[in-house]
């Protein structure tokens, strides 16, 4: 049974004393936990401080994981740079340097070594971490690029890197070997180029040039443009030259110099001045188609590949793959068409038209962003895969004009791998990325001392100094005791016990 | 004869010292008991014959002092007021939690800001992806869970306030029954004084439950009335009578209207059968069931508002998006033409227009209402106070929008309905009004629609769009029912995939939810009692939060301090009462010696009386 009002007396001072035994508890918590209080209520007139600080905190904190994170990313995108760029340095000096000699097969040693190298500088752009393609722009989950055996062989139904080369080969040369281009004689001294009407195939004339006097030179004009050389009325000399440019389709052009001769037969690069203007013209008409097709199977087969890597390389989602149009042999075509369903797709990444910078950006701070995207399909990056691809995809005879093929698509190779002045260089990303990891070093330095700072600051308004608490402590246990002991006092002074 | 006068005056100062001394044994035996009054012997003087005076016990005196006691009386009840009130302040702030917890609402809420930003540094991350769907979980949960705990301590109110009515009905009823045996007569005996301890303590127990006066009048009845002049309790008692609810939810509201109240209301009844409701009166202004009434209709619901609120504007933080209007022209007039078709019940239109050449600009706010028992909408629809809020049912397509708003609007702009969108012109060249702006906000409420808002929270398994009906606003009891949208759950990845053709590293969207989350700004409604009517409060959502929770926090603290200070008062007037009307041992003992000295004389008296009759015999 509960027995209510005894002792109702002392009800004052027994609340006093329970109220003394609660705070001492308290006061023990507090040492206990090192913290003032377990609710808002109990933290005093700095609760709304201690919400925004805490708030700040967890802000602070999780911004510096997620800042390790991109990091992280950083770090291995300049990793794997630095790796893309070595190799392909070394890639760019095997190019330059490497001697035409077969290795028993329709290859030289050093572009049997270039689907290694490729290997390599696909792998390198293949970097991921945790899942996450760090050369994919923002589609961050699709590998950026394809394997080198696809790129080069073709990976089912879809053609590769050799096949395009091959049937870019057979519309720039066309079936006679004359990079699309007919010679003719229009009159009984002049001779005729007459283009083939195929815009992005084969020779383009430039124009012709010559030290013989009394000739005239016509055109190029017209559409097909053709071009006409008038040896007129009198013959050249001997040592007299005529020059034939003419734009290829890599964009580099080509010349050919036909020099005047009295020897008979004439040798190569010569035609012999006959009897008559005609009959020189006759001669001139020989040499130049001998001349166009050694041109056609060098320097127009060098451009063709380099030209048919472009089509392929330039391709991404929104770029479709361009094929020579038609159907085999491709002597005949006149026309690149969309082929991203016949051909395999290079580079699978994002393919959006802005920087590739800004496809990725990090929120690192309240307020401050890093970007830090990159594709595997930027200038640099490209032209390197693209020129070790094409080196890689070429094959060769042995014969004294591929020797000649070889070299010149050395050249155009080395060149496109040294990069030009105003072209993007893989130091120009990585300067950018460098950017990027400077801001996010800054903003960890700061955040770093923010939290430090804020923490102590927190610490200071909920915490609860263990030297102040025992101090407090130990006074209310003195005024407990004295209470106690008083309390008792009084209620042994009682007249009963003195009666 | 002198000597048998001095016997008998002898006899009677033995009874009255008799009379004393049992007095003094009850007043030892009743030191503890509650409520008793100290009682002592008042004793008058009589004529006892031949010049002598006799004394008579005249009456029993209760030592009381009764302005003491009605200070108490007011006291106690502001004291169990104040207790109750920091007992369920107290209660509330285990709600938002620990501060120093991971648990606590606003560590949820940090949490889940933290996993939206690891979201938008990895996108493509499942686990950056469950990782904000979980963190959402938890705190939609948090929301919930917090919501029903407030409802559960505002039905321990219901219950309480039940209880204290009971108690009050008991103490009336006793009073009533007292003032009856009591009435008409002074306190004589000891049984009399008896029953006027029980009566005071029923009064105290009835002033603890609320705030009342007592009038005792000169036939030593004691009248209660309420502080507001209501009588409780007088020859018969009225009874309080309060129909309790079994079950509270946040749409559980007090209503002067008993059809619509979601609550018990508190009435008192006469014998005769009339009643009054106390709590439309406001006749309790304090005491236990004035805090019990203050809790379940003021304080819990502003807690379950500021809850509400914050789960409201979260939700079409992450669903609004903006549709703008495009510059439409006729003639001279100009305006803009405005896409309403995929407005959602209560989803918004803001029209700003100047007159001219005042240059004064009004704001105009459109909503959408699908019940037509919500119309018209009251100002305080919105939170901008300086708006004009017209309420619009969309079901006759936009011609009949153009028509209501023009309706309810007036004045010199235009509007109708263009292929389609809803326009609103001005007056052209009379030039008396200009149109500022015409935008809408309108809540997706689909994951993939190629906005970046989406349908992250809904209200159950229906989207949440803000809309009003004549039950109320969807916020109400909102944080009751918030859920993590079930679409979204089963399809993670639309957290970054907000259309077609967006890939998996798309940060747009995490981005766009933690620009939401963190920085954008929202004005909050003045019930929450966060800002007021006239300037709402104006921040992000965790700025809100941390007002709501150093609200609470501050009127958690000044409940409780109040509480003590409270305590203190009512303490020292016990212990006055105590002082005054309380047994005091010494006291008793020192009367106890008197009273056997006394005693003692008057049987010496007694003793020189029959010597004296002896001597007379032996002559």
């Amino acid at each position: 049974m509960a027995v209510t009002g005894v002792g109702s007396a002392m009800l004052p001072t027994l609340q006093a004393l329970s109220g003394m035994r609660n705070q001492l508890d308290d006061l023990q918590k507090q040492l206990a936990s090192g913290l003032k209080s377990d609710t808002y209520a109990g933290l005093g007139l700095d609760r709304g401080l201690t919400v925004g600080l805490r708030s700040q905190l967890a802000a602070i904190q999780g911004y510096q994981q997620s800042n390790t994170l991109v990091g992280v990313r950083l770090e291995l995108m300049q990793t794997a740079l630095t790796e893309f760029d070595s190799v392909s340095q070394q890639a760019r000096g095997t190019i330059a340097q490497s001697q035409f000699t077969l290795n028993g097969g329709s290859q030289t040693t050093a572009q049997v070594n270039a689907v290694n190298v490729l290997d390599q500088l696909l792998g390198t752009l293949n970097t991921s971490v945790d899942g996450r393609y760090l050369f994919s722009g923002n589609d961050v989950t699709q590998p950026p690029v394809d394997t080198a055996d696809h790129i080069l062989n073709g990976d089912g139904t879809k053609a590769g890197l050799k096949q395009l080369i091959a049937e870019r080969k057979q519309a720039d040369l066309g079936g006679d070997g004359l990079g699309r281009l007919s010679v003719g004689a229009p009159g009984a001294t002049s001779v005729s180029l007459t283009e083939d009407a195929a815009p992005p195939f084969g020779f383009k004339l430039a124009g012709a040039t010559t030290t013989m006097a009394g000739a005239t030179v016509s055109g190029p004009t017209g559409s097909p443009a053709s071009l006409t050389f008038d040896i007129g009325a009198t013959n050249p000399s001997e040592g007299d030259t005529v020059k034939f440019s003419f734009n290829l389709p890599d964009g580099t052009t080509a010349d050919l110099t036909l020099t005047a001769t009295t020897a008979s037969p004439p040798g190569f690069g010569q035609f012999t001045i006959g009897a008559t203007p005609g009959d020189t013209a006759t001669s001139l008409k020989a040499a130049l188609t001998a001349g166009l097709q050694n041109l056609g199977s060098t320097q127009l087969a060098a451009a063709s590949a380099v030209a048919a890597g472009n089509d392929f390389f330039s391709a991404d989602a929104d770029h479709p793959p361009q094929r020579v149009g038609g159907s085999p042999p491709f002597y005949g075509a006149t026309t690149l068409v969309d082929g991203s369903a016949t051909t395999v797709q290079w580079y699978k990444g994002d393919a959006a038209a802005n920087d590739p910078r800004t496809s990725v950006t990090a929120r690192i701070d309240d307020s401050v962003s890093v970007a830090y995207g990159a594709r595997a399909n930027e200038e640099a990056l490209r032209k390197a895969v693209q020129s070790v691809a094409v080196f890689a995809a070429t094959s060769y005879s042995g014969s004294t004009t591929d020797q000649v093929a070889y070299n010149a698509l050395q050249q155009r190779l080395s060149a496109t791998l040294s990069g030009g002045q105003n072209q993007q260089k893989i130091s120009d990303i990585g300067g950018q990325l460098a950017t990027a990891q400077v801001a996010l070093q800054n903003t960890k330095d700061r955040q770093d001392q923010t939290n430090t700072t804020l923490g102590n600051l927190l610490q200071n308004v909920q915490g609860a100094p263990s030297e102040q608490v025992a101090m407090q402590l130990l006074t209310l246990q003195t005024s407990l005791q004295a209470t106690m002991q008083t309390t008792a006092m009084l209620l042994k002074t009682s007249l009963v016990n003195y009666l | 004869m002198g000597i048998s006068a001095a016997l008998n005056t002898s006899l009677a100062g033995l009874q009255a010292t008799q009379t004393g001394l049992s007095l003094i044994a009850s007043n030892v035996a009743n030191a503890q008991t509650p409520g008793y009054v100290r009682r002592t012997a008042q004793l008058v003087e009589t004529n006892g014959g031949y010049g002598a005076s006799s004394v008579r016990v005249d009456g029993i005196n209760r030592e009381i002092d009764q302005y003491l006691q009605r200070q108490f009386r007011v006291e106690s009840a502001g004291g169990s007021y104040a207790n109750l009130r920091a007992q369920f302040y107290s209660r509330l702030q285990s709600i938002y939690g620990d501060p120093n917890s991971n648990s606590g609402l606003e560590a949820v809420f940090s949490d889940f800001t933290n996993a939206v930003q690891s979201l938008a540094t990895s996108p493509d991350s499942t686990a950056a992806r469950s990782g904000v769907l979980n963190s959402a979980q938890t705190l939609a949960q948090t929301l919930s869970l917090s919501s029903s705990r407030i409802q559960s301590l505002r039905l321990d109110a219901e219950s309480g306030l039940a209880d204290a009515v009971k108690s009050a009905n008991e103490a009336m009823q006793k009073i009533a029954d007292i003032n009856n045996q009591l009435g008409g007569r002074e306190i004589t005996t000891a049984s009399d004084a008896a029953l006027a301890d029980q009566r005071d303590a029923y009064i105290d127990q009835l002033s603890q439950l609320m705030d009342i006066r007592t009038v005792t009048d000169d036939q030593n009845r004691v009248t209660v009335f309420t502080n507001t002049g209501v009588q409780l309790v007088g020859m018969s008692a009225n009874k309080l009578a309060f129909n309790a609810q079994g079950s509270i939810s946040a749409d559980s509201l007090w209503n002067a209207d008993p059809s619509k109240s979601g609550v018990g209301t508190l009435t008192l009844v006469t014998p005769s059968g009339s009643s009054t409701d106390l709590i439309a009166t406001k006749a309790i202004k304090s005491g236990t069931i004035a805090a019990y009434i203050d809790m379940r209709d003021n304080v819990l619901v502003q807690a379950q508002d500021q809850l509400d609120s914050l789960a409201a504007t979260m939700a079409q933080a992450l669903s609004g998006t903006t549709v703008s209007s495009a510059a439409a022209a006729s003639g001279a007039q100009s305006g803009f033409d405005l896409d309403i078709s995929g407005l959602q019940n209560g989803d918004r239109i803001s029209l700003t227009y100047t007159d001219q050449p005042s240059g004064t600009q009004h704001r105009v706010t459109i909503v959408r209402v699908d019940d037509p028992s919500a119309l018209p909408l009251p100002a305080t629809a919105t939170t901008d106070p300086n708006d004009q809020v017209i309420g619009v049912n969309f079901a006759g397509g936009v011609a009949s929008v153009a028509t209501q708003i023009g309706a309810a609007l007036g004045g010199a702009l235009q509007f109708s309905a263009a292929s389609g969108k809803l326009r609103v012109l001005d007056d052209g060249a009379a030039n008396t009004v200009d149109v500022d702006s015409f935008s809408a906000t309108r809540t997706t409420t689909t994951l993939a629609d190629g906005t970046t808002a989406f349908a992250l929270f809904t209200d159950g398994a229906a989207p949440f769009t803000g809309a009003i009906t004549g039950n109320g606003s969807q916020t109400r009891g909102f944080a009751s029912r918030i859920t993590v949208n079930a679409a979204l759950l089963n399809d993670p990845a639309s957290l970054v995939l907000y259309g077609a053709g967006v890939t998996d590293g798309d940060a747009t969207r995490p981005t766009f939810m933690l620009d939401q989350l963190t920085s954008a700004t929202f004005a909050f409604p003045a019930q929450t009692g966060i800002g007021g009517v006239n300037s709402p409060y104006v921040g992000g959502l965790s700025d809100y939060l941390r007002q709501v929770l150093s609200m609470q926090g501050a009127s958690a603290a000044s409940a409780s301090s109040l509480a003590d200070g409270q305590q203190v008062v009512v303490n020292a007037l016990q212990q006055r009462l105590n002082d005054a009307s309380g047994v005091n041992i010494d006291q008793e003992m020192a009367r106890l010696i008197s009273l056997q000295t006394a005693y003692g004389a008057n049987a010496r008296v007694m003793t020189a009386v029959r010597d004296m009759l002896e001597s007379l015999m032996r002559m």
